[in-house]
């Protein structure tokens, strides 16, 4: 069983990015919870929500020890880097300047998400970017698979017409690490 | 194949399939999401929504709908469900069937948006006045939430009474793989109002609370002989047996399949009706055991009350009763185990 712990700003599309990957798990047969931070969150502020998934059971839904923490900002960073597994990875984006150098003992990844989705002219699609860049790194999922578990859930919210932008998003995420 | 769905928007769906039709309510997190969501599926399907303008109108338009014979609903939390005490109550006197959910937030007074099982009492004493009690249903997943539903409602009906759904804000809010029941065809409880004038008008002084107390009694003892459910594994040779529901249930049989791997004999009974409390699967525990513990999410610990009454019933050594009480939240596997070690290392003293 595997989790990841997804943080960042109200509006960076965090949530969203743990519904991919948990859609994604969940389209291949595994189990999958997503389990969001809720209440009294606000526009600006932070969010995250942990994904665990995989063949067996999953007992607690809640956070506990990630493998992985996406940090899209530097308060992301600093709350969660305590617990992640040792032996895990931490994926950060460029807008992370903070000293990321804390523990020796988690492997940490920086990816530059706002510039590459600049790039693709698609400035929303940082989150995309890092699901790309998950999915390669977590290795549990092939690209093709993910892509079907990622069209998969736009199209059941009816975003199809993102579909391409997406795709490339995801690709240049999974390109970047 | 089963979709990832929401706790709420799931249960809600699963409520439209069960045949409510009337929906009667007013939004607090985190339960708000199921009167949004049957805000506009309801009238899809012939039912009726309605936001009501208090708590205390919701659960009297849902009186009014259950006098109809109609499966009504009303969902709240916290202190939304503290105003629907009185309503209850009169359903339950007036033997009226209707299912109130309560997605569980923590706290007393206004008291937090946390997820937690801190309403225990409440729920399974009953909240309002009088001598009445409601079923109560406590899932451990979205999947058995969507199938409680019409058992809720199966309950309520054959036994005349309100079934209550206690849920979790964890799980109202989580999302996981669901399988959605089947569509019943809704149809009025032949008991209702049906527009005549043909029952008998009695007045409250008319009333022959001493006979009605022997019928009252007969019911909810019929409840308790029939209805206690939950799910057990374990505890024939268990040296602990772990008492847990909801999702704390959900992460103590982690906790108790891992600590048996490490050679720990122990076992849990899981409450699937928190009323009747599942005094049954107390019978089948090791008369050797050393202790039994709850595993709950609130500050003072409740389920500890009636588990130490269920072991008492069913033996006369007097075993320890032990609680592990985590507040808000759902308690890590990890942190089971390690009190669990504080219980064996005399850290942790016993309840009763």
């Amino acid at each position: 069983m595997k989790e990841i712990v997804f943080a960042g700003f109200g509006g960076q599309g965090v949530l969203t990015s743990g519904l991919i990957i948990s859609e994604i798990a969940v389209n291949r047969g595994d189990n999958a919870t997503w389990i969001p931070s809720y209440g009294s969150a606000m526009r600006g502020g932070t969010a995250n929500c942990t994904v665990k998934y995989g063949r067996e059971t999953i007992y607690n839904p809640a956070q506990e020890e990630p493998n992985l923490l996406l940090a899209m900002n530097e308060p992301s960073f600093q709350m969660f880097i305590n617990i992640v597994a040792p032996g895990g990875i931490v994926l950060v984006s460029d807008i992370v300047n903070c000293d990321l150098n804390v523990r020796d003992d988690v492997k940490v990844v920086k990816v530059p998400s706002s510039a590459i989705s600049q790039e693709l002219g698609n400035p929303k699609g940082a989150n995309v970017v890092m699901t790309g860049a998950i999915v390669k790194l977590m290795g549990d999922f092939s690209k093709e698979e993910a892509l079907a578990g990622m069209e998969r859930m736009f199209s059941k919210k009816g975003k199809n017409r993102f579909a391409e932008a997406n795709v490339k998003a995801f690709e240049a995420g999974y390109a970047a690490v | 194949m089963a979709e990832m769905m929401k706790g709420n928007i799931a249960i809600a769906e699963a409520a439209v399939r069960a045949g409510v039709r009337l929906y009667a309510g007013y939004p607090i997190t985190p339960s708000t999401e199921i009167m949004e969501y049957l805000s506009g599926r309801l009238p899809e399907v012939g039912g009726a929504f309605i936001q009501a303008e208090s708590e205390l109108a919701g659960i009297n338009m849902v009186i009014g709908g259950a006098s109809c014979g109609v499966r009504a609903l009303t969902a709240s939390s916290g202190p939304g469900i503290s105003l629907k005490q009185e309503g209850i109550s009169i359903l339950s006197d007036e033997e009226l069937s209707a299912v109130v959910i309560n997605v569980v937030r923590y706290g007393n007074g206004l008291g937090t948006l946390y997820s937690s099982q801190c309403d225990y009492n409440r729920e399974t004493r009953g909240g309002g006045n009088g001598d009445y009690r409601c079923i109560v249903l406590c899932p451990s997943s979205i999947q058995e939430a969507v199938e409680q539903i019409s058992l809720a409602y199966e309950l309520a009906e054959k036994y005349r009474v309100v079934s209550v759904l206690m849920t979790e804000g964890a799980l109202g809010q989580m999302m996981e793989p669901v399988d959605l029941p089947d569509f019943v065809e809704p149809k009025r409880n032949p008991w209702g109002f049906d527009g005549k004038y043909t029952y008998k008008k009695i007045g409250i002084f008319d009333r022959d609370s001493m006979k009605e107390s022997v019928l009252l009694k007969e019911k909810y003892a019929a409840i308790k002989e029939n209805e206690q459910r939950w799910e057990s594994e374990g505890v024939e040779d268990a040296d602990y047996v772990f008492v847990s529901y909801g999702l704390p249930g959900r992460s103590t049989l982690g906790a108790v399949r891992q600590l048996r791997d490490e050679g720990f004999r122990v076992g849990l009974i899981r409450p699937i009706t928190a009323w009747p409390f599942p005094e049954k699967a107390f019978a089948e525990i090791n008369p050797g055991v050393k202790g039994i513990i709850t595993v709950e999410a609130n500050a003072t610990g409740q389920l500890v009350d009636d588990a130490a009454l269920a072991i008492k019933k069913n033996s006369s050594a007097n075993i320890p009763a032990y609680a592990l009480t985590y507040v808000y939240g759902v308690p890590p596997i990890k942190s089971i185990k390690a009190d669990f070690k504080k219980i064996l290392n005399g850290e942790i003293r016993e309840v009763y």
